[in-house]
């Protein structure tokens, strides 16, 4: 793993001519060696992939850290979190959590209105936007969370998930939306629950130990 | 029999077809069939309790939690810390409240002057009973213990709460220097003396 964790909240990335890392644009803390760095656009797809980001505002600026050396990396006294991809499932995460990966994974965004209108709405009311970021590859990932994430394994069993919680996941999982409002949450009664999702399948769920986003 | 456990800055309340109370909507995920239901005005206590928290301003919105299954709580990234009470009574302030079990019993208690200066109402929540509440804290909590003959002052700001017999009075800095801004930014503390254990985060509000 090119990736440890210094502490709680900083990453050092080892960096070689053969594996660069892309790293969220600012969050770099120190480096030693020889590294440049260098913003890239539109998560490295061209005129086309820079005009879907921007089209779906799920874009951070991003920048590849290339040459010899190590790097570190934070962001805000945010806490990461460290994942290895098997290349056998996508993550699917918002584009602001990622801290750092390798360059050799590929990363896209998916309308989650594809999924019918039911989950366009259910993006729309979780507050996470129409889009979400998918990484493919096999390589490693740095997440983003306030609080640290912690891991929900799902072996064909559902776990509801509060949305400002929710941070990622991988695996063969679904989401939806379970809306329960009633009448004590129109007059302002209700127990701050009324909104989860439904996640199944299986894979891994990560939740933040807070409801704050960023 | 409904199961409290601390990780961090996550709770884990493991369910057996029985209810706790949490702050409301600190759930982050659910396993399991759990209902989510506002616990009314009274923080489940009834209509005296509601009363008297609105008149001592300590604000207190808890929801309960009823099914099978474990809740995972958290509030705002803070620390999580469980105190099991078997009996006895821990002073909290409500704010710090993220979960109890059933039978556990919340009341106000007027806490005088003291609440003035600390900025918090004039008020506290007291727990009583056989079981676990969990408290959160900006920081982790240090337990602070108190002997007769061993007082101990603590900072407002980072008091948490207490257990124990113990009696609380209020120490005045305040001298000119205050009044000119060349204060030491430390004009009220408290004083504890008894026994028992004094809960202290690592920050100041």
């Amino acid at each position: 793993m090119p990736f440890d964790a210094v502490n709680s909240k900083v990453v050092r990335a080892r960096v070689s001519p053969a594996t660069p890392v892309l790293a969220r644009r600012g969050a770099m803390l120190g480096y030693s060696g020889q590294v440049t760095f260098r913003p890239v656009h539109g998560q490295g797809r061209g005129i086309g992939g820079m005009a879907g980001a921007a089209l779906s505002g799920e874009s951070t600026p991003m920048m590849a850290t290339e040459g010899q050396g190590e790097v570190l990396y934070g962001y805000k006294g945010l806490h990461t979190t460290l994942l290895e991809l098997d290349g056998s499932a996508p993550l699917v995460c918002e584009a602001d959590r990622l801290l750092v990966h390798d360059a050799g994974l590929q990363t896209s965004v998916a309308f989650l209105g594809s999924g019918g209108i039911r989950s366009a709405i259910s993006g729309a009311m979780t507050g996470q936007g129409l889009f979400t970021t998918n990484v493919h590859g096999r390589g490693s990932v740095a997440l983003l969370s306030h609080g640290g994430a912690f891991p929900l394994q799902l072996n064909g069993t559902q776990v509801g998930v509060d949305p400002q919680a929710y941070v990622g996941h991988v695996g063969q999982l679904t989401v939806d939306l379970a809306a329960k409002v009633g009448l004590r949450d129109v007059v302002g009664r209700g127990s701050g629950e009324a909104f989860q999702l439904r996640i199944s399948g299986y894979g891994t769920v990560y939740v933040q130990a807070s409801e704050q986003k960023f | 029999m409904a199961l409290l456990t601390a990780d961090k800055r996550v709770l884990h309340a493991d369910l057996q077809g029985d209810r706790i109370r949490a702050a409301s909507g600190s759930m982050v995920a659910v396993e399991g069939t759990v209902e989510f239901k506002s616990s009314g005005m009274g923080g489940g206590g009834g209509m005296r309790a509601a009363l008297k928290r609105a008149v001592a301003g300590e604000s207190l919105s808890l929801m309960d939690c009823t099914g099978h299954g474990r809740v995972y709580l958290a509030l705002d990234a803070k620390d999580v810390l469980v105190v099991d009470l078997a009996g006895d009574t821990l002073t909290v302030e409500s704010e710090h409240i993220l979960a109890h079990t059933e039978q556990l019993r919340l009341d106000v208690q007027f806490a005088g002057l003291r609440g003035m200066t600390s900025g918090q109402g004039l008020a506290t929540t007291t727990v009583t009973g056989h079981g676990q509440v969990a408290i959160v804290s900006e920081g982790p909590v240090m337990a602070l213990e108190v002997r007769p003959g061993m007082d101990l002052v603590v900072d407002p700001d980072a008091y948490v709460g207490s257990r124990g017999q113990l009696s609380m009075s209020m120490v005045s800095g305040v001298s000119w220097k205050s009044l000119v801004g060349e204060g030491t930014g430390e004009p009220f503390s408290l004083r504890f003396t008894g026994h028992g254990l004094v809960l202290v985060q690592s920050s100041e509000r």
